[in-house]
């Protein structure tokens, strides 16, 4: 049983606000032989310096503002390069900066984003850039998903197939088997269809082919029950985003977004997840019904909590930065949110693990429709839309860059700037894309705060980064 | 123009070490499951039913006392039953289990999680009982040494 103290869990303090206030990205590919990874990070920010109305007379008078890099990339065994770091540094023309590279598994370009904030939020730097990208093209796709499963327990567990899809699939058979319900298949089938919806509107994103649940349940297993649209897509991809502190955001920026990050952890190893006493949200603490529901679920006798079927990291990130921003009731106060859907299984995990449904009901909050931006079933908005980019299903998993660009999507929702950088044809044109005749308008109207979870292995690592338009702040928030 | 691509190989081999952890390995070639237990009295969570690591930790991850080495094997083969299973179709590359695998979170009484492992086989449902398999005859000293089947 784990157990963690008052100190332990003590709300995360900014010294001073940290604001974000430009995002760039390149599109994300299965392969991009056209450009080295040093291209697309230039052309990223590029965009991120160019094309949010900042008051700079392009990239090179961006760089007098910056003061120090994060940057973020998860895997040198995909490029046989080594410190990478220092050339993209270099390619930006940042050199002598202090710069560091950040390395959590699939939650490094959120980790990326945390680093960054809180050189900001230190007083360190008043001008941050997080930048992240991956390059997953160099090697075949069994030679991949062997690079990822490395990043499981080497001797007690990678063994058992070389392939994250398993270990996830456990997960997977044991929501079934336990919490599920007869909806779960269908869930986890709307999901991957409602990404690769939204990708089809995302001139960023890998895939632009809408399916349906029936080719999704028809689609070869990879690992019971996991089939080929459960799982993300391996990405080419650069992204980042430029931090500041309220002076500089609006001597910069006329719309600057605060920002609130936390990080959680919980072990690397899928079945070595040591048991704890499920951290309560606010709006579960108050709830009767939920604790009565947690009491049978997880009592004597029970489920184990975090067990196979939550995710323990993302619950903690999550109490982390609620606190921090005041959120009480986060179905309620969040009006997006970007997740790390690295499966279809885990995006209904993490519904639950930042409370927009009580554990065991995350299913739910897809079959409701609230996830989606229009509900399907009402027709009115629906209550807080999840992965309008597509998510790492649909629009990919270029895993450094992957939560950068959550936040990219969400600044640009929360700035109501979606459809300058999605629904213009010169945007696609950019990347090689027709404009598509059936391009959907997925901006969120009067969104006010988004929340976008960065996630590793089965939850090793978890940031949770919540972006809310300053005038929208939470009575509760850290001052 | 277009872009130029090399091939570029890359094999290094590493010697591993198991270290202090060495002993659950040797177990497996000599048929018996070890696992750790933290009896270290002033350590706060130790007295709780339940805190035997399998996989072992050489020190208790409460206080970071060093573990007491206690074997399973017996336990092992009364109470493991299959926590979660998948039936594994496109493994990573290298991979040196069958295609398919049937690859398990194996619960045993007492262990404070659980244990992946592999089905060799049988049709697995969750809850079903199980008992280890060891490699005795030519062990790799890798987790590839132990495996399970149902409870005979």
């Amino acid at each position: 049983m784990i157990r963690m103290s008052a100190r332990n869990l003590a709300i995360p303090r900014q010294m001073r606000p940290v604001y974000v206030i430009a995002a760039g990205q390149s599109d994300f590919r299965k392969k991009y032989p056209e450009k080295k990874t040093e291209e697309l990070a230039v052309e990223a920010f590029q965009m991120l310096a160019c094309e949010n109305r900042l008051r700079v007379k392009g990239a090179a008078d961006l760089r007098r503002w910056i003061h120090s890099a994060v940057y973020g990339h998860f895997a040198d065994h995909f490029g046989d390069q080594l410190l990478g770091e220092a050339l993209i540094h270099d390619r930006l023309g940042l050199d002598p900066l202090g710069n560091m590279g950040v390395k959590t598994g699939g939650a490094t370009g959120g980790s990326t984003v945390w680093a960054a904030a809180n050189l900001v939020a230190s007083g360190y730097s008043n001008c941050v850039l997080a930048m992240g990208w991956e390059r997953m093209d160099e090697v075949d796709t069994p030679t991949g998903n062997h690079i990822i499963a490395a990043a499981a327990d080497r001797d007690y567990e990678t063994e058992f197939g070389h392939s994250y899809t398993g270990y996830y699939a456990l997960m997977a058979q044991r929501y079934a088997a336990t919490l599920g319900g007869p909806e779960f298949r269908r869930a986890l089938s709307q999901i991957a269809v409602k990404a690769r919806r939204y990708a089809a509107s995302n001139p960023f994103a890998q895939t632009s082919r809408r399916i349906t649940e029936d080719e999704v349940e028809q689609s070869p297993i990879l690992a019971s029950p996991l089939r080929l649209y459960d799982a993300a897509l391996m990405s080419v991809g650069a992204s980042a985003v430029l931090l500041a502190d309220e002076e500089t955001a609006y001597a910069l920026s006329d719309d600057p977004i605060r920002l609130f990050v936390a990080a959680g952890s919980h072990t690397l190893r899928a079945a070595d997840r040591r048991p704890m006493e499920i951290p309560l949200l606010p709006h579960e603490r108050a709830n009767p019904e939920v604790l009565a529901r947690y009491a049978r679920i997880y009592g004597e006798g029970g489920e184990r909590f975090p067990g196979y079927t939550g995710f323990l990291a993302a619950r903690i990130a999550a109490y982390y930065v609620y606190g921090m921003a005041g959120v009480t009731d986060p179905l309620e106060e969040l009006d997006l949110v970007e997740l790390h859907d690295a499966f279809t299984i885990s995006d209904v995990q993490t519904y639950e693990d930042i409370g927009l449904r009580p554990y065991g009901e995350g299913a739910d909050f897809v079959l409701s429709g609230d996830a989606f931006h229009t509900n399907p079933h009402t027709g009115l908005p629906g209550k807080c839309p999840g992965n309008l980019s597509g998510g790492l299903l649909g629009a990919g998993h270029a895993i450094g860059a992957t939560g950068i660009m959550q936040v990219a999507e969400l600044l640009w929702q929360l700035q109501g700037q979606w459809g300058h950088f999605h629904a213009r044809p010169e945007m696609w044109a950019r990347f090689g894309k027709e404009f598509p005749h059936d391009h959907e308008n997925l901006q969120v109207a009067g969104a006010r705060r988004g929340l976008a979870l960065s996630h590793a292995g089965l939850g090793s690592h978890v940031t949770a980064a919540l972006l809310s338009r300053p005038e929208a702040l939470l009575p509760g928030c850290v001052p | 123009m277009k872009p130029i691509l090399i091939t570029r190989a890359l094999t290094p081999v590493h010697q591993h070490t198991y270290g202090g952890e060495s002993r659950f390995f040797a177990g497996l070639a000599e048929g018996e499951l070890w696992a750790t237990r933290c009896d270290n009295p002033a350590c706060e969570v130790a007295g709780l039913a339940g805190h035997v690591f399998c996989p072992p930790r050489v020190y208790c991850p409460d206080c970071l006392a060093p573990m007491t080495w206690v074997s399973i094997t017996e336990q092992a083969k009364k109470t493991a039953k299959i926590h979660s299973f998948v039936e594994m179709r496109y493994p990573g590359a290298f991979n040196t289990l069958p295609v398919p695998t049937v690859i398990l979170a194996v619960e045993i009484e007492g262990m404070t999680t659980t244990l992946m492992g592999r089905l060799r086989e049988g049709t697995p449902t969750i809850g079903m009982a199980i008992e280890p398999v060891f490699e005795t005859e030519s062990p790799s000293f890798t987790i590839l040494d132990l495996s399970w089947r149902a409870r005979s």
